[in-house]
Parts: C-alpha cells; structure tokens; sequence
C-alpha cells in the first residue's frame, strides 16, 4: 500500500473515532436529568472544540462542495451540504441559547449575564431540533460509517 | 497557519449566527435585569435545576427512570436512521438486481 493511501487511511480512521466520540458526548449532554446540569453545560462546551475538529477534518469536502454548489452537484450531496449547514446554525444557537441560562460554567467563571425569558424555550426547540438534524446527518452518512468500520476491522 | 486560517473562519461564522441570534432575542425585548431571577407570575419557566428533565415540560417525570432520557435520544436517532437507509439500500439492491438479470 502507498504511503498516500496509509495515511488517507489513518485520517479516515480518526475522523471515525472523532465522530463516534462527539455522537457520544452529545448523548450524554442532550439529556441533562442523566447527566446533571454541571457535566451537560461542560460537556457541551467541551463539545465546541470536537466540533471545529470535525469541521476540519471535513474541511476539503466543505470547501469543495461550497465552490461547486451552484454549478454541478448531485442531489444527495446537495441536500447533505444544506442539512450540514442547518445543524451548524441550529447548533449555534443552540450553544449560545445554553449559554444565556448557563447555571454551571458562566457562574464558575463570575460572569453573569443579563436574562431574558426568551432563552429557555430557544434552548429547548433548538436542542429539539438539533436531535432530529442529527439523527438525518447520521441516516445521511451512515454508508461511511459502515464503510469505515469495515476498513478498521481490516487492517 | 492554514489551520489557523480555518479555526478563525469557524468562529468567525459561529460568531455571526449567534450574534444575530442574540440581536434578535434582545429585539424581542422580554429581558430582565442581570441577576434577577424571573418570577413564575411574570411569563417565565423556573429556573433549570439537577434532576429535572429538559425540553418537554419539566413535570411528571420523576421515577421514571434516570436514563429515559438518553434511550429515547438513541431511539429516536436509531428511528431516523433505519426510516432512510433501509429503503435507500432496498432501493440499491433492486437496481442491482435488475442489472445482472
């Protein structure tokens, strides 16, 4: 095998654990009753650096896709692209959204915010949603993760 | 560097969504001042607290076991999967067939 395809080899490998890492972490935090408040509030903020690194490793795809999106693409990419950016923008303020009624992380740190009774209800429709999105993202990917379960079991 | 590069236009995105977000939440003006807890009378939710269940009412839910939660996150997600890729691989498979016959 050539070192190129090794090491495209390895990457998919950690994209794979990266992935199965932040789908946990997200279980976990989605359900702050099993988890308690401090550990869903740190485990999402956590969940924020997993993200980027997510986003990176898919870095050429994105980049790829958001050139030719106006041009040639097939419909299942296009819907992907377009799924992948509402579970950002959904996750986004799903982030800050937690962030506002944050009972753990912001008032450990001293910094209080101001409140608005708006807050809660976004938090939950958005984790509401975030949920949904995810389970369709995974639907979407879910050849690949096969795919690449099966190439791990090989070696 | 270029990763760098990447990390900043993350943030710089993230930033910009929740800035509008947050614009439009303070546009809708229901804000109280910091530190004051909202009152119940006053249209608000109470507070999030440690063994509550969030996103669907925070009442009747006690003994219900502290893992509902998370089998039904799994279930619902489990649910969606197999609703798309069963009959995409179905779908496949029937092309497949009709291929070689």
């Amino acid at each position: 095998m050539s070192e190129i395809q090794s090491s495209s080899k390895k990457l998919t490998r950690v994209k794979l654990v990266v992935d199965l890492l932040i789908f946990f972490v997200f279980l976990i935090a989605m359900d702050p009753r099993s988890s308690g408040v401090a550990v869903h509030e740190w485990l999402a903020t956590a969940a924020l650096a997993a993200l980027i690194i997510h986003l990176l490793l898919s870095w050429d795809w994105i980049a790829q896709i958001s050139r030719r999106f106006m041009r040639r693409v097939n419909v299942q990419t296009r819907i992907n692209y377009i799924l992948n950016w509402l579970l950002f923008i959904d996750g986004s303020v799903m982030m800050l959204s937690g962030f506002m009624i944050s009972e753990a992380v912001f008032p450990s740190l001293g910094i209080e915010l101001p409140r608005n009774f708006a807050w809660r209800p976004l938090h939950d429709m958005t984790a509401n949603l975030f949920l949904l999105l995810l389970g369709l993202h995974t639907a979407l990917h879910w050849g690949w993760v096969v795919d690449t379960f099966k190439l791990s079991s090989i070696r | 560097m270029k990763t760098l590069g990447r990390i900043l236009i993350i943030l710089v995105v993230m930033a910009l969504v929740m800035g509008i977000t947050y614009a439009a939440v303070s546009a809708s003006g229901s804000s109280g001042a910091p530190g004051v807890e909202p009152r119940f009378e006053e249209g608000g939710r109470p507070p999030f607290r440690e063994g509550q269940f969030e996103g669907e009412g925070h009442e009747g839910r006690e003994g219900g076991g502290w893992m509902f939660g998370l089998i039904k996150n799994v279930g619902i997600i489990a649910v969606l999967v197999t609703l798309i890729v069963l009959p995409k691989n179905a779908r496949r498979k029937r092309k497949r067939t009709l291929a070689a016959g």
